[in-house]
């Protein structure tokens, strides 16, 4: 059941009016109750994955020792090689459960909090499946924990007529962003990258630009709409996008995009890492090699090299992927290396970094270094990611002919300078909210009505149509 | 609540306002150089063309203005189908009482194959309502539609041209002369001709669109209005196709049957097998249609008499 549907819209109706109206004392089981509809919906069949996640989790982390726990990481991880990499094992037909990368997620680092006695293992079974299967979050996130979310999810939210407000608002800028911005640029992008051999730099660089635009309005449309959703229901979900766009550097950037995500990686990978005693016997030996170099910085280069390829292999079998983990490892590799002597040398020059044109300056190459690694992650063969590079770099010109034959991937004729003035004036609009909220985070709170009004035109006038699937679905 | 309220509605009505507008009216915008509105406000014509991209890429207008002094036309749409231009035929005759010597249809066999779709938002905005619901009838009886469709097809397609109608108008405008392409295109040469992938060997009849053939000549005959299918030539590959072969002869026979004229692309002087001709397996470069109209001009002259031709043979 898409989010943005029309059954959707029903089950949310209806599951509102029954949610506030059960009470005070059976309002977490309705919720639970809205869970299992939501995931029956999905497949029958494969609520009996999630049911054995949940129990057996459940059971074995009620008394956190390490056999246990490996235990737990072995039934999950096993359950989600199984499904995810399916094709690859050559069990052609096995369609991944619902949200199986997602309640995963959530199952092992719950695991590992009471394995780490971070928290204390949850006594009721029907809490931790309400804390696991919350149907907003299940299918793409955010990853809650278990300490945000366990006592929200709990707790009794009367009827609150300020949280359907801002649900719905947030759940109108989700619609906005993913059915009129992501669906607009979507079809260009997969034109030119189905086919990229033989196309000119500038086809390539604004195709790969858009794939940026689709990434993001994709993305945190979703996380809109399930925090809108969540709202609804009183309940608050963690931010999982901060303006990743306008960050300073590529670290920086992974503060702020996908942010749940990043921190699980941090918290229950590559922490533990840093402090695994494998790692500290590699680094060792990595100190021998590079005698200048510091404990800490050797410290952090394998864990690093280890997230980023998990990361790219979260993603799916697929070669793209891993090379776009790679290349990021090897980018925030560089960037702790050559963080102190980066600052020694902007004391040297003068450089200030508060300034406007320095900020932008940063920006620019903080985009330039994501959209190289985005042309390795959307790219749908090597040959493909090569041909792509090799057209930007060689074969970039700005002249009638490149520019007329830029605008050909937005389909017919007729409608590509239309197409080209829709994108501009709504990444423009996009842009300048963006970098107005970072300045000052209250920018765009008034006029709600205003803005829902204008909204609510343009996506009904301009939405893409029949555009209900969301990219991260398919992780 | 009252303010969500008032919000929601006052969307709805500027939503329903700019549909019913575009719906209504868009066949009314004072679009320049192609289009139906257009061509009847080009007036009493000798020769109209209604057919796909073939026919925007095929025929020089320029060369056309010369030989018929100016009264003639092209209306072309992208991936133009059979039923749609049954239905662009009556629209002429609703809206005009202008004189059309001779209307050319456009003999492409695979255009017998085509699923009835809406294929260019353009169409769209050339009909007043009444044809856009006669194209979404025959989308319907075809089994080709669904919610999303209907959303599209009433809702969102064209809008963006619509809102953007006074900046980009002036732009498409240059684009085009009496509904055919200006633009200089050039062959991307033998290589890329002898080496393009194609492959129609899974295309089937499409009744719908066959019948459609058959509407358009009853109604031509029934008005009395002089009429040809016209075979525009495609790169010799594709003329080879064992499927293009099979459709060719579908339609000729169908043509045969309810005794309509059509001219094969054989029976123009022109060499389909010349590179430089071509833009792609369809589409003739600038060098190809000046060519291609030249001859096809010295046909109509002999078949239909004079510039007045009746079109009847």
């Amino acid at each position: 059941m898409s989010l943005i549907s029309l059954p959707f819209f029903i089950f949310m109706l209806c599951f509102l009016c029954i949610y506030y109206k059960v009470g005070e004392k059976h309002q977490w089981k309705a919720l639970l109750v809205g869970n299992a509809i939501f995931y029956v919906w999905a497949n029958p069949v494969y609520i009996i994955f999630i049911i054995i996640s949940i129990v057996s989790t459940w059971f074995l982390m009620r008394n956190p020792v390490k056999r246990n726990f490996i235990l737990t990481i072995a039934i999950n991880l096993g359950l989600l090689i199984v499904f995810k990499y399916s094709v690859n094992l050559g069990v052609r037909d096995l369609a991944a459960p619902l949200g199986i990368s997602f309640y995963t997620f959530m199952t092992l680092g719950y695991a590992h909090d009471c394995y780490d006695k971070k928290i204390k293992p949850c006594n009721d079974l029907w809490h931790y499946a309400l804390f696991i299967s919350y149907f907003p979050q299940l299918t793409q996130g955010p990853i809650g924990t278990y300490q945000e979310m366990h006592d929200q999810l709990v707790a009794y939210h009367g009827y609150n007529r300020q949280n359907i407000k801002e649900g719905g608002y947030r759940i109108i800028i989700g619609i906005f962003k993913k059915l009129v911005i992501a669906g607009r640029v979507g079809f260009y992008i997969d034109t030119v990258y189905s086919s990229p051999v033989g196309r000119g730099g500038l086809t390539l660089i604004v195709a790969t630009l858009f794939y940026l635009v689709e990434m993001y309005a994709d993305f945190s449309g979703y996380m809109d709409i399930v925090c809108g959703v969540s709202k609804m229901l009183g309940i608050n979900l963690k931010e999982n996008f901060k303006r990743p766009y306008l960050s300073n550097s590529i670290p920086e950037y992974w503060r702020r995009w996908h942010i749940s995500l990043n921190e699980w990686f941090m918290n229950h990978l590559y922490m533990p890492s840093v402090t695994a005693g494998w790692n500290r016997k590699l680094s060792r030996g990595l100190g021998k090699i590079f005698t200048k170099a510091k404990k800490g910085t050797l410290r952090c280069i394998f864990p690093t090299m280890l997230v980023w390829i998990v990361t790219g292999i979260w993603h799916g079998a697929k070669f793209s992927y891993l090379g776009w983990g790679i290349y990021f490892a090897f980018i925030m590799l560089l960037s702790f290396c050559t963080q102190s002597y980066i600052k020694k040398l902007n004391a040297r020059i003068h450089w200030n970094t508060n300034n406007i044109f320095v900020k932008i300056f940063q920006v620019c190459r903080t985009l330039l270094i994501l959209s190289c690694g985005e042309i390795i992650y959307r790219s749908e063969s090597f040959s493909d990611m090569v041909a792509i590079f090799k057209g930007i770099f060689t074969n970039t010109r700005i002249n009638g002919a490149e520019i007329a034959a830029a605008m050909t991937p937005f389909g017919n004729g007729n409608q590509a300078a239309a197409s080209v003035i829709i994108i501009l004036v709504l990444v423009t609009a996009q842009a300048v909210i963006e970098i107005k909220k970072e300045k000052d985070e209250k920018a765009f709170t008034g006029h709600r009505y205003i803005y829902a009004f204008a909204m609510l035109t343009i996506i009904a006038l301009f939405g893409v149509a029949g555009k209900s699937s969301f990219m991260y679905q398919a992780f | 609540m009252k303010k969500v309220i008032i919000t929601v509605a006052a969307a709805l009505i500027i939503v329903a306002a700019v549909v019913a507008f575009k719906n209504v009216y868009s066949c009314k915008m004072p679009i320049r150089n192609r289009g139906i509105h257009d061509a009847i406000q080009t007036g009493d014509l000798d020769v109209l063309f209604i057919g796909s991209s073939t026919f925007r890429a095929n025929i020089d207008m320029p060369t056309m203005d010369e030989a018929y002094d100016g009264r003639v036309y092209d209306i072309s749409y992208g991936g133009n189908q059979l039923v749609a231009t049954s239905i662009q035929y009556d629209e002429l005759k609703r809206r005009s009482g202008n004189d059309y010597g001779l209307i050319v249809f456009e003999l492409g066999p695979m255009m017998l194959t085509q699923e009835v779709a809406l294929s260019d938002s353009r169409v769209i905005w050339d009909l007043t309502f009444e044809g856009k619901r006669e194209l979404w009838r025959s989308m319907y009886a075809a089994g080709n539609t669904d919610f999303p469709m209907f959303y599209e097809y009433f809702v969102t397609s064209g809008m963006d041209d619509l809102i953007t109608f006074p900046v980009t108008e002036p732009f498409y405008g240059t684009r085009y002369y009496k509904g055919a392409k200006t633009d200089e295109t050039v062959s991307p040469g033998k290589a890329v001709l002898e080496s393009e992938e194609f492959d129609i060997s899974d295309k089937s009849l499409v009744k719908a669109q066959a019948d459609a053939v058959v509407d358009i000549i009853q109604k031509c005959q029934k008005d009395g209005q002089g009429f040809v299918f016209l075979e525009s030539p495609c790169y010799h590959r594709l003329q080879k196709d064992p499927t293009f072969i099979k459709y060719r002869e579908e339609y000729i026979r169908i043509l045969e049957e309810n005794n309509a004229p059509y001219i094969l692309a054989d029976e123009v002087d022109f060499e389909s097998d010349d590179p430089e001709f071509f833009e792609d397996m369809n589409h003739m470069s600038a060098k190809g249609r000046r060519a291609y109209t030249k001859e096809l001009i010295q046909v109509f002259k002999k078949r239909f008499g004079t510039e007045e031709g009746s079109g009847n043979d």
